[in-house]
């Protein structure tokens, strides 16, 4: 196989056709498994390891009749296989995970053969959840801009929903290598304060925390113009600390005038074209009153599966999400994160991580064995 | 397991706790924690209350463990301990209806643990456990009896405090019982994970010596519990801790210099099979069904648990001998089930599998057989390295050209690597194990015995019993 295989122009107007649908008005059954047959038959065709993957399974196209049917790849099968139609160095974009552990070697990877249908699909949901009243705040991004980080598929976002969606004064403050340029932040935000713009403020958890240790350091706090928002991403996946969600919504809003509402949190991985945001805003400018919790766009499928059997759970039962995201048609659709969640009217709320977590008893969990390895190492 | 506060009255809790001079009408507070049905309650202990049964057992200690006769307590401590493990016991019965709910372990799992232990607790084994470590009655008084001059001898600690933690039921009491033997007014903190057995072995050493019994408390607390555990490591001469490496480190941290430290920290173990075991069809089935059961026992949650077995040959020798491993495993999945496991730890097995059946795909050396849900899982896999477990009868079979490689591979882990089970190497076996030991290997044994290390096993590299003494010359 060589260059990219262009996916067909019955699926791809197909596609359109659903990212152009509201947020909230999921396909019915029928349509959304029409597609995903369509799409599973054209990746089958073209996606040789997925398809591998599904033979030793005995899931063909010719034996699947339904979209849940369709094998789910688990995202760890990133790291080992290029999970593309066609040859993965043609690819448009190439995202990695940031994999702390194992080396460079052990990040996942994901490509993408066609950027446009992906900007298409992750624009609409984004303004439906960001941007919900129409607003074009000024953009101030925390992540470090893709010419630093072209794999990450943040940074690609960020910057795709800045040039459609963000004001003229929108900017970049952090780096890879320097981190957050606190002054430039800080003169952002006043700016924005001076002209009486909103902004949006986008980040990572952990790039929030480290600058509301820095605001709290320093005593400072700011008013933000009203609608000023901020959607950070990830936070339940512990690192270096544990991230309390509802406490950092506090926090903004006591450090920036930012209220609980108005904070968005965003559940995506490099392994998936689509993002998951957090109801409230978009059920505050609708004036619902709904517990927080993550919306489905119309493409997507998520399920709750048994982590031991990956049988869907019973009914009110907390289990792994798994997505089956039509905005993925350049790879594989149907994702099986480690992810646990729980469903909840209107979505579902992610609760934590599976993977990593240590393994009982006294017998040696992977972090000491790694510590082992590297202080053992020449 | 969740944990519950609440009056007594409202629970009908079993009372997992042995702690001799605690008033328990006085007792305010308890803590009842559900294990999937079974419920357990303690005390909620302060610092005060915690001191005062640490005094009350130190005195019974000075009073009657001191000058007991080994004899007389290896008689009590066998009783106790056939109680448990005796299914027709009402103490017995006990362990084994609730145990597989509390550890998560199935019920033919948790019977052969305890059918097991009972040959590990009998009399005879522990008077020679004494025997082999205090070789010419150097753990009695030089003032004793015993004829002869003497210039040394063992001296126990007055008191030692043991934290447990809760993969291989069983250990806590064989740990309790080590420091009985040496006479040591005794405290374990049981792990919330099997805070049962030790408590039940506490009662039933109360049912056959009442003064012995009053020289050991037993009870759980949430370890890290600062006040109760500065408090009970502030009185020890000896602390005896089990667990992974944070609590190791913990309690490294906080006891103070005087106390010795006696860490069974986390360890895992091995499986090499040489040539020999591979001369014919039945000659490897034979051994791959013995590191079958080694996989499956505790569910490989034990020191004792190998996770990965290296094979003496070609690929396909090594291919050929991870099928028969899968056959095995999917025999002893019938009687001795798999027991219940956490997201986290389906999650990681799955990890193990996708990565592994992925890189078979992807044209490598790699292939995955496994059972029904995550419940065992076979990884052959031609790189040679070392790989940890995610554990719960997860096994990599990799092949190696000379299991003499082998040594240097885990030479990385030195100081984690306990157990190695050898097959197969006939007249070999004393090199590779010299080569193993300088690696750090602390046992050599078979799969057969892997997973019950004989009561007198140098745990972890030292003596049982001689870890938790002083010597004493005496010079004329």
């Amino acid at each position: 196989m060589t260059g990219t295989i262009e996916i067909p122009h019955s699926i791809r107007d197909a596609l359109r056709a659903v990212f152009g649908r509201p947020i909230g008005s999921p396909l019915d059954d029928s349509a959304f498994d029409r597609l995903a047959l369509a799409i599973f038959a054209w990746q089958f065709e073209h996606n040789t390891p997925y398809a591998a993957y599904c033979s030793r399974r005995g899931r063909t196209p010719a034996a699947v009749t339904h979209w849940t049917q369709i094998p789910a790849v688990p995202t760890a099968a990133f790291r080992e296989a290029a999970l593309i139609a066609g040859d993965p160095a043609a690819a448009a974009a190439v995202f990695r995970t940031s994999g702390t552990t194992g080396g460079p070697e052990r990040r996942g990877t994901h490509y993408i053969g066609d950027t446009s249908l992906y900007h298409e699909s992750l624009l609409p949901n984004f303004a439906a959840m960001l941007l919900p009243d129409g607003a074009a705040p000024v953009m101030i991004s925390l992540v470090p801009r893709p010419a630093e980080v072209p794999d990450s598929s943040l940074s690609h976002m960020v910057e795709t929903v800045i040039a459609r969606f963000g004001a003229p004064a929108s900017t970049w403050v952090a780096s890879v290598v320097s981190g957050i340029d606190d002054a430039r932040l800080n003169r952002a935000l006043h700016e924005a304060c001076e002209r009486d713009e909103a902004v949006c403020l986008l980040g990572t958890s952990f790039a929030f925390i480290h600058w509301l240790d820095v605001l709290r350091a320093t005593g400072r706090r700011y008013a933000l113009p009203p609608g000023s928002r901020i959607m950070d991403t990830g936070g339940f996946k512990g690192r270096s600390r544990e991230v309390d969600a509802d406490a950092m919504r506090e926090e903004y809003a006591f450090r920036l005038g930012i209220d609980t509402v108005h904070g968005v949190n965003e559940y995506g991985m490099t392994e998936m074209c689509s993002q998951f945001y957090d109801s409230t805003l978009r059920d505050h400018a609708a004036g619902l009153k709904r517990s927080r919790h993550k919306v489905i766009p119309p493409w997507v499928r998520t399920r709750l599966v048994d982590a031991d059997t990956l049988e869907p759970v019973t009914q009110g039962e907390r289990g792994l999400l798994q997505h089956f995201d039509l905005a993925n048609a350049g790879s594989v659709c149907a994702i099986q994160t480690e992810d646990v969640g729980e469903a909840i009217e209107g979505g579902f709320r992610v609760i934590g991580r599976a993977a990593g977590a240590q393994p009982r008893g006294c017998s040696m969990a992977m972090d000491d064995l790694l510590e082992a390895l590297a202080g053992n190492r020449p | 397991m969740s944990d519950e506060r609440g009056p007594a009255e409202a629970t009908a809790a079993f009372d997992a706790f042995h702690l001799p001079g605690l008033d328990t009408e006085a007792v305010k507070e308890w803590a009842v924690s559900a294990h999937a049905g079974a419920l357990l309650r303690h005390p909620v202990l302060d610092a005060a209350a915690l001191s005062s049964v640490i005094r009350h057992i130190r005195r019974a200690r000075a009073e009657h463990l001191d000058g007991l006769p080994v004899k007389a307590i290896t008689r009590a401590l066998a009783q106790a301990a056939g109680r448990v493990v005796d299914p027709a016991d009402a103490i017995g019965r006990i362990a084994r209806a609730l145990l597989p709910s509390i550890t998560g372990y199935s019920k033919p799992m948790v019977e052969l643990v305890l059918d097991r232990l009972a040959a590990d607790w009998n009399e005879k084994a522990l008077r020679g456990l004494v025997e082999a470590e205090f070789p010419g009655a150097t753990f009695e008084p030089f003032a004793g009896d015993r004829p002869g001059p003497r210039t040394v001898r063992a001296v126990g600690p007055h008191f030692a405090f043991h934290i447990f933690s809760g993969n291989v039921p069983g250990v806590g009491v064989t740990s309790i019982m080590r420091s009985l033997l040496v006479r040591a007014a005794t405290l374990g903190k049981t792990s919330g994970r099997e805070p049962l057995l030790a408590a039940l072995f506490a009662r039933a050493l109360a049912s056959v010596d009442a003064p012995l019994a009053d020289c050991l408390a037993v009870t759980h607390w949430a370890g890290g519990d600062a006040r109760l555990e500065n408090e009970a490591m502030s009185e020890a001469d000896v602390i005896v801790v089990y667990g992974a490496a944070p609590t190791v480190r913990s309690v490294r941290s906080r006891a103070p210099v005087t106390a010795r430290i006696v860490e069974h920290g986390p360890r895992i173990s091995i499986g090499m099979v040489g040539a020999n075991a591979l001369i014919n069809e039945a000659a490897s089935a034979a051994a791959a069904t013995a590191a079958a059961w080694a996989v499956s026992v505790f569910d490989q949650q034990g020191c004792v648990s190998p996770h990965v077995v290296w094979v003496e040959g070609d690929a396909t020798a090594a291919r050929r001998f991870a099928e028969q491993v899968a056959e095995a495993m999917a025999a002893v999945q019938v009687v001795l089930p798999r027991g219940r496991v956490g997201v986290e730890e389906a999650a990681a097995i799955r990890e193990a599998r996708t990565t592994a059946e992925f890189r078979a795909i992807g044209g490598e050396d790699a292939a995955v057989f496994e059972g029904e849900g995550t419940t065992w899982t076979v990884i052959y896999d031609a790189a040679a390295d070392f790989e940890a477990s995610c554990l719960n009868r997860t096994i990599r079979v990799k092949p190696i050209a000379e299991l003499e490689e082998v040594p240097a591979l885990i030479e990385p882990f030195r100081g984690y690597i306990q157990s190695a089970a050898l097959e197969g190497v006939g007249s070999r076996l004393a090199g590779l194990a010299d080569r193993l030991a300088d690696a750090g290997v602390t046992r050599i044994t078979g799969f057969r015995q892997m997973p019950w290390p004989p009561p007198a096993w140098h745990h972890d590299g030292s003596g049982p019993l001689r870890e938790l003494v002083r010597w004493v010359d005496l010079e004329s």
